[in-house]
């Protein structure tokens, strides 16, 4: 035989086991899995992502989120670390609060992509809808993660976010941030020192007014620079009085599809540990 | 066998065959010039692109206020088109050259109708340009390896279509009998390259793999796509270009077999590795564990044979920049390999798993590997193409140490970082924050050891752009040393071989 069709047919056989054992029998195991339903009168699960979550979902894979962020939650056996008495214990996922228990094929039946992650640069999201239910949260969270937590090396996600001029009320959608945060989106804003003498300067019974408006049982000596500094720390948690933050239609998406992220919370019979 | 029979009977062979062979490689050359360097000269470019990005996502990493209102530079974005850039631009593009030129040489043939290749060339280079701007613009899938838009692989199909063609036609238009081991990794190459793209493209976009057996398909994909694409062609470029460089046979011919089909059939089993612990049957996980372990047979095969062949030449090292290159990825290949048999047994899987560690796993194999290995055919084929040779040894010095520094360092802070980083996590009493924290440093670690790779590959673009624009010396005898040998009888392969297959 043909030295070439030698390594043809050995090139096909060796590979096509990997392809009937690894893809073509777990097609076929895990192709006819069907929603559960404890009984007639529950909801089947899963559910499928509805209304902008799906638009959410784009959002989520545009911006590569999956990167940083797993979506499974691992059973209680799995990983183990010592206890303050040097005893063995497992299960981290389950005990860091990132679902109640561990996810299953079942749980990904609807997804597609289906993006379990292989990085944990960040936390666990499978079950960060039922983990973290606040829109508002996730709003000033990826607005500025820094906002809410300093340690956080997370992107700001200012793009999804529009800074506009307030015209009537305040939207109802409007971040709940204070101007530090909002008048440069995505960075931490603060007013050079020269900057700082300026606005005092010019408005500085305003900027007193505002602050003790929030914090009345404060005073500011504003004859010292320490009382000046004070006075410039309160005013930058204050929201800015003119323009406010909403979220953009992808902001509002993305969090919807964060919010639907709710896997490891309906119990089924083969996730049992 | 023939080979080596060839290669020991040499000094027999008369000064009218040398000269018979040298022109039959010319012409081999000559045939190959266009498309090889093409192929060559835009896997440079995208490595440019590949290493601006990755420096970009690794400051970002440690730095988050950088650029960070700038949806097309967010991280996330970033990453994806630098995994685009590096695995489909200068990965595959430098691997297509690769197997071209060496097929051509090896079998003894020259290419015919070139300029189709250079079609195949620039289809590839439409579809890359379209996927990396695609996902910089935010069309990406998130499907790990296949970020690409659905706009992108039709052009990558087309032209894989193409080379793979051409392969088998050079191969079986050979003129030398002998069938050498690079040729059946790079037959192995371009027959799974294309069946494994096409099986992914098919089962995740277009077709009903939905749930978890996407990421099975995703997971055998994007391992197979190194095992099975980029690691042949890397093994089989050290294969020829170690006993060129020094002038002897592979130490034995049944170990490179060994290797070759053990390679075929038990890399293909190993994907599921990176779904441990994972919402996927446990027995999936388990089957590929054994392939994982299994592959120990084919690294060391070819680790034994490659150092067998090396033994009494290591100081050939000092002298030329293909060998050190070569020799470089040939121990990173044992090291990454051995590595991953064991990342893949579950109790290591357990802390390393979701962690940078896996990143520094990942990149001695892309980098430290495949990429020294291409570095160094790179410096042996170019002037045999162009006909001259490097304008600099001292930039081929900084570049070989620029690149070696920097892949140590890498390497060497994202594994220990990476290590700790699993272990906290494992450990719930230790706070998220804490981990972040902890990593920090290890991240600026690799922004430096980025650095230093990219410099080293502006080095290499200088001597490669130098080279292809004339600036070299004509070449004739010796290659370009990093220094002169003590005796003329180290000055290149004319000298040792007169077949120079």
């Amino acid at each position: 035989m043909d030295r070439g069709m030698v390594i043809f047919l050995g090139a096909l056989f060796t590979f096509s086991s990997s392809w009937l054992g690894l893809i073509v029998f777990p097609f076929q195991q895990l192709g006819h899995e069907q929603p559960y339903q404890k009984s007639d009168s529950d909801d089947p699960y899963p559910q499928p992502l509805q209304g902008i979550a799906v638009a959410g979902k784009r959002v989520y894979q545009a911006n590569g989120c999956m990167y940083c962020h797993s979506q499974q939650v691992r059973s209680q056996r799995f990983g183990n670390w010592w206890d303050d008495n040097g005893e063995e214990r497992t299960g981290a996922d389950i005990k860091r609060s990132w679902g109640l228990r561990r996810t299953v094929s079942r749980d990904y039946l609807y997804d597609n992509p289906t993006m379990l992650g292989t990085m944990r640069t960040g936390p666990d999201l499978a079950n960060i809808g039922v983990r973290n239910p606040s829109a508002m949260w996730h709003h000033t969270h990826l607005l500025n993660p820094r906002s809410a937590n300093p340690w956080s090396i997370m992107p700001s996600f200012p793009y999804l976010y529009k800074r506009e001029k307030i015209v009537g009320d305040r939207s109802e959608k409007a971040l709940l941030l204070g101007r530090e945060w909002t008048v440069h989106p995505g960075y931490r804003w603060r007013p050079t020192p020269q900057q700082w003498d300026e606005l005092l300067r010019e408005r500085g019974a305003t900027i007193l007014r505002q602050v003790l408006a929030s914090a009345p049982t404060e005073t500011f000596d504003l004859t010292t620079a320490d009382g000046q500094k004070r006075l410039l720390d309160f005013w930058l948690t204050t929201p800015e009085e003119d323009y406010q933050i909403v979220p953009t239609a992808d902001g509002e998406a993305l969090v919807a599809y964060l919010l639907a992220l709710r896997k490891a919370e309906v119990p089924l019979p083969e996730a049992k540990e | 066998m023939a080979t080596t029979a060839a290669m020991t009977t040499t000094v027999d062979d008369s000064a009218r065959d040398r000269a018979q062979a040298a022109a039959e490689r010319a012409a081999i050359d000559a045939s190959c010039r266009g498309p090889v360097l093409f192929f060559a000269a835009s896997a440079i470019v995208w490595l440019l692109v590949g290493s601006l990005l990755a420096l970009l996502a690794s400051v970002k990493l440690h730095t988050p206020y950088l650029l960070t209102a700038s949806p097309e530079l967010t991280f996330g974005r970033v990453r994806m088109a630098h995994l685009q850039a590096m695995g489909y631009g200068w990965l595959s593009l430098a691997t297509v050259a690769a197997l071209l030129w060496q097929m051509c040489r090896l079998s003894r043939a020259e290419l015919v109708y070139p300029k189709l290749l250079i079609l195949a060339g620039v289809l590839w280079n439409i579809g890359q340009f379209l996927a990396v701007v695609g996902i910089i613009l935010g069309d990406a899938t998130s499907v790990e390896w296949l970020e690409a838009p659905a706009y992108a692989p039709p052009f990558f199909i087309a032209a894989v279509g193409i080379i793979s063609a051409w392969t088998v036609a050079v191969f079986r238009r050979r003129r030398e009998p002998h069938v050498y081991v690079t040729q059946w990794y790079i037959l192995g190459a371009i027959f799974w390259f294309p069946w494994l793209y096409l099986v992914a493209q098919f089962m995740i976009f277009w077709s009903t793999a939905v749930g978890v057996v996407q990421p099975i398909v995703n997971w055998w994909f994007g391992h197979n796509v190194i095992g099975l694409w980029f690691t042949p062609v890397a093994v089989g470029t050290a294969y020829y270009l170690i006993p060129k460089i020094i002038g002897r046979p592979i130490h034995s011919y049944y170990l490179s077999i060994i290797g070759f089909w053990s390679l075929a059939l038990f890399y293909s089993w190993a994907g599921m590795h990176h779904l441990i612990g994972g919402p996927i049957p446990g027995w999936l996980s388990s089957a590929s564990t054994v392939g994982s372990m299994m592959m120990l047979i084919p690294v060391l095969a070819v680790a034994i044979n490659h150092h067998m062949t090396m033994r009494g030449h290591f100081h050939r090292l000092r002298y030329s920049p293909a060998l050190r290159f070569t020799v470089f990825g040939a121990i990173a290949y044992t090291l990454v390999s051995v590595q991953g048999s064991f990342e893949a047994l579950k109790d290591f899987s357990e802390v390393t798993h979701f962690t940078h560690y896996t990143v520094a796993h990942a990149h001695l194999g892309v980098y430290g590997f495949v990429t020294m290995i291409m570095f160094g055919l790179f410096y042996y084929m170019v002037p045999r193409l162009t006909g001259r040779e490097w304008a600099s040894s001292t930039l081929i010095r900084v570049h070989f140490w620029c690149a070696a520094v920097g892949i140590a360092i890498y390497f060497a802070g994202l594994s220990i970082g990476g290590w700790w980083q699993g272990r906290m996590l494992n450990n719930p009493n230790v706070p998220f924050a804490h981990i972040v924290n902890y990593t920090l440093p290890y991240l600026f670690s690799r922004s430096i050891a980025g650095t230093l790779m990219t410099a080293g590959h502006l080095a290499f673009t200088v001597l490669f752009v130098m080279n292809v624009a004339g600036w070299g010396q004509q070449r004739a005898g010796g290659p370009t040393f990093f220094v002169e040998p003590p005796s003329a009888s180290l000055s290149g392969p004319q000298r040792i071989g007169p077949r120079d297959l």
